[in-house]
């Protein structure tokens, strides 16, 4: 039900800005409504030098229900989860339009990335550290973005290499570690059958 | 009743005597008691003008076209006040509330900013002019005629209108608030607009949050729809969504209530009735801050009162155990005991009624404890050691009348429902005649409702003021006897003329009856209303509760009951047994107006 021809164009559309916004943007070959995204962590921020993961769901009623999206990478951030990668941010609740398309709602997760927003948070703990102890906070976001958000970066081939060893076939090595943002042990936990 | 002859000239009687019921609350006899009793009486009112007429209203009830009404109304004042469009007029008066004056007081203060946070532009913008355009939503690429926009201008083809709007309407009562798709935008969509590109279905969801939203949003109106009844029948406290003070589900009734006109009880169409001052179930003649203490008091006690809910108790004789499933307290087991007794006091039947000579007692708590039926059984020996005997008695009598009222409103739905229908047929009388047994079944839901309430007063009456208590357990001895008569009435006796196989002869004879016990029963409870809620004030003058002296003005001398050419509080109890100037005489017990032939009056039984 939702509109695929809006889809694609989006996609066409964004394949051309992809450059100048440094992010990126794919579907899954089988199913144009479960999209896979990246953005680079803003310059000058705890994010710099990170890229995080989204996963993006796009609902029956899209675009006049907004797409449902996670951060897959672990990110310390008061609008985000830093359990589950849920975002708290009102264009994709109540204030999405239509008008507004995946681009419009990637740049505005970057924004929300440069300006959190610790009095609407979605994430208690990290709110209240960013709000009372503001250089713990600043560090915690800085470490994470290294462990996490550079580390699958540079060494995700790497993590793939060892887990494929394992025994693991590398498609579902490559689609679990991204899964779960570049957490080796998590991967792992996944992988194995319980 | 010896003839049908006498019925009719009992009946005209009524119909030609302007005095009749004419007490102190100026009960107008021309659309007043008296009409509602002309058998001929064809005018097909309501039956929920029956429930209302008794007292001056002070409410106005009102169905989905009066609130439309309403609606437009103040819409087309505020546009041609404000000289703009309905479309426009409706979107301010939503977001003040629906509030005229708002509107016009925001307006004239600031319209820029009024405009602004509504989103109504001053001047509105067209399409912009290309042949093609593309839409903002799907990007596709149509002819300029096939995209809309609102007063913005910004263009989005009709297929995406239709699914914004679709979407919005689907998502609650926001749509009222619809604004353009464009997020940098904010012009409002209009009623307009929505209601030329909605489905069907979607157009009437959208006209049912209008609608509400008129309703809702202006603080003076409350609404109710059927479903509070349900509600209402499973519940024996109050439904709790009329406690949230949010009022809603469907709009099927509102109420316009004025403030200040007098009583807070209000009656819906729906036959709910509340106060409108705390919103709980109407409950006079307490006040509401009575209610409140009792309501309290009831959840405080409720884990204990529990089992008195429970709708079984074991015959006092043959100690089965007796469902009640009639409204009224008068049971009989099963054969082969078919023992007779009273649902309240378990005391046998017998000792109940005025033929015995003795009157309905099982309302006094003194004397049922001094006749030891609180020992009956264990649990009321517990429930005494606990010190909640008093409470018990109340709230138990309170409960029981509850659910009896609950009982008798269900009575009354089937009644209307599937039983007049097949009177009709039976008895071969057009619906139209049968108005007096929906009005019985009315008064019974009252005057449960008001007996009810009485056994809350009682348990907040003073234990020292030993008058006032006599007194007041005399009237609600008396109340629930008049009601039980009735009761018993409309529930078993009309069973008689449902399940014959032809009319039956003494139809008419049942009419009168059952419209003379409702008219008697109706007043008697004004009275006893009126004097609760004076705080028994007259008690002294009265000396207590003679039987024969003051206490009986209730019943027949304020009531300016069927004796009907004595007026004035002097003829009050010798005017009782007087032959009035028709040749009738007057009961003595519950003033119901006797052909002279008959020595025994027909409505109670009592001797003349
Ligand atoms: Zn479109
Ligand atoms: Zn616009
Ligand atoms: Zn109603
Ligand atoms: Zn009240
Ligand atoms: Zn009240
Ligand atoms: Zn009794
Ligand atoms: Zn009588």
């Amino acid at each position: 039900m939702a509109n695929v021809s809006r889809i694609h164009r989006e996609l066409m559309q964004f394949s051309k800005d992809q450059s100048i916004l440094g992010m990126s943007l794919m579907a899954d070959d089988d199913d144009v409504r479960h999209l896979t995204a990246t953005i680079p962590g803003p310059t000058s921020t705890p994010y710099d030098g990170g890229i995080f993961h989204l996963d993006i769901t796009l609902p029956d009623g899209y675009p006049f229900d907004p797409p449902k999206m996670r951060f897959t990478t672990k990110v310390w951030h008061p609008n985000i989860s830093s359990q589950t990668g849920a975002i708290c941010l009102d264009i994709l609740k109540n204030n999405w339009s239509p008008a507004l398309n995946l681009k419009t709602a990637l740049i505005s997760l970057q924004a929300l990335l440069s300006s959190p927003e610790p009095n609407d948070p979605q994430d208690a703990v990290v709110a209240k550290q960013y709000l009372g102890d503001y250089a713990t906070f600043v560090a915690t976001a800085r470490r994470w973005t290294e462990d996490f958000a550079k580390a699958s970066s540079a060494n995700f081939s790497g993590k793939v290499h060892k887990l494929v060893e394992m025994g693991f076939p590398e498609a579902l090595v490559k689609k679990t570690l991204e899964a779960v943002g570049g957490d080796e042990n998590m991967a792992l936990e996944r992988l194995c059958p319980k | 009743m010896d003839s049908e002859d006498d019925m009719h000239d009992a009946n005209d009687a009524e119909s030609v005597d302007d005095d009749f019921y004419s007490g102190e609350t100026a009960m107008d006899s021309d659309d007043g008691d008296a009409a509602d009793y002309e058998f001929i009486d064809n005018d097909s009112d309501d039956s929920n003008d029956l429930v209302s007429h008794r007292s001056q209203q002070n409410y106005t009830i009102l169905n989905e076209t009066d609130i439309q009404l309403r609606q437009e109304d103040d819409i087309t004042k505020i546009a041609s006040i404000l000289s703009i469009s309905n479309v426009a007029a409706a979107i301010l008066l939503r977001h003040y509330n629906w509030s005229v004056s708002k509107v016009n007081d925001e307006w004239f203060a600031d319209e820029e900013k009024v405009r602004r946070v509504v989103g109504l532009l001053e001047e509105p913008r067209p399409l912009p002019n290309a042949k093609e355009l593309t839409c903002g939503i799907c990007f596709e690429v149509y002819p300029n005629d096939s995209m809309r926009s609102a007063a913005c201008g910004h263009p989005f083809c009709v297929t995406c209108w239709q699914g914004y709007i679709s979407t919005s309407i689907n998502d609650g009562p926001g749509c009222l608030t619809l604004r353009c798709p464009d997020p940098s935008c904010g012009a409002a969509v209009g009623k307009d607009m929505v209601v030329s590109l909605a489905s069907h279905d979607d157009r009437e969801k959208y006209r049912r949050y209008f609608l509400r939203s008129f309703v809702e949003d202006n603080r003076k109106v409350i609404v109710l729809s059927f479903n509070f009844l349900i509600i209402d029948l499973r519940f024996f406290f109050i439904s709790p969504l009329i406690q949230n003070g949010v009022l809603l589900l469907v709009v099927d009734y509102a109420v316009d209530f004025i403030v200040g006109g007098g009583t807070f009880d209000v009656t819906c169409r729906c036959s709910y009735s509340f106060c409108w001052n705390c919103t709980e179930e109407a409950h006079r003649p307490v006040d509401c801050d009575t209610v409140s203490k009792w309501i309290m008091k009831n959840s405080a006690e409720s884990e204990n009162m529990n089992w008195i809910l429970a709708n079984s108790k074991p015959c006092p004789k043959c100690k089965r155990p007796i469902e009640k499933n009639q409204g009224c307290m008068h049971i009989t087991c099963t054969p082969p005991c078919k023992f007779e007794f009273c649902w309240l006091c378990l005391g046998a039947w017998s000792d109940h009624g005025e033929r015995t000579g003795g009157f309905y007692a099982c309302n006094r708590y003194e004397a049922a404890k001094q006749e030891g039926v609180y020992d009956d059984t264990e649990k009321r020996r517990e429930m005494a050691k606990n010190s909640l005997e008093r409470y018990t008695h109340y709230y138990e009598r309170w409960a029981t009348n509850q659910s009896s009222r609950q009982k008798a409103l269900a009575d009354l739905q089937q009644m209307q429902s599937v039983h007049l229908e097949k009177l009709s047929d039976k008895q071969c009388q057009p619906e139209s005649q049968l108005k007096f047994i929906t009005e019985a079944w009315l008064q019974i839901v009252e005057c449960r409702r008001v007996l009810k309430w009485t056994y809350a007063y009682g348990y907040y009456l003073p234990e020292h003021e030993h008058a006032k208590r006599q007194f007041f357990e005399y009237l609600q001895g008396e109340a629930e006897s008049g009601l039980e008569r009735l009761h018993q009435c409309a529930e078993k006796e009309l069973q008689g003329y449902l399940n014959v196989e032809g009319p039956s002869k003494d139809f008419n004879e049942f009419r009168m009856k059952l419209a003379g016990l409702t008219s008697v029963t109706r007043n008697y409870f004004e009275n006893l209303v009126r004097a609760l809620e004076n705080g028994l004030s007259d008690v002294d003058a009265h000396g207590g509760t003679s039987r024969t002296g003051g206490s009986r003005s209730l019943g027949a001398g304020s009531s300016k009951g069927r004796t009907s050419r004595s007026k004035g509080t002097a003829s009050r109890s010798s005017g009782s047994r007087n032959i009035d100037d028709s040749g009738h005489w007057s009961c003595e017990y519950c003033t119901f107006a006797n052909a002279k032939s008959a020595t025994v009056c027909q409505m109670c039984q009592q001797r003349r």
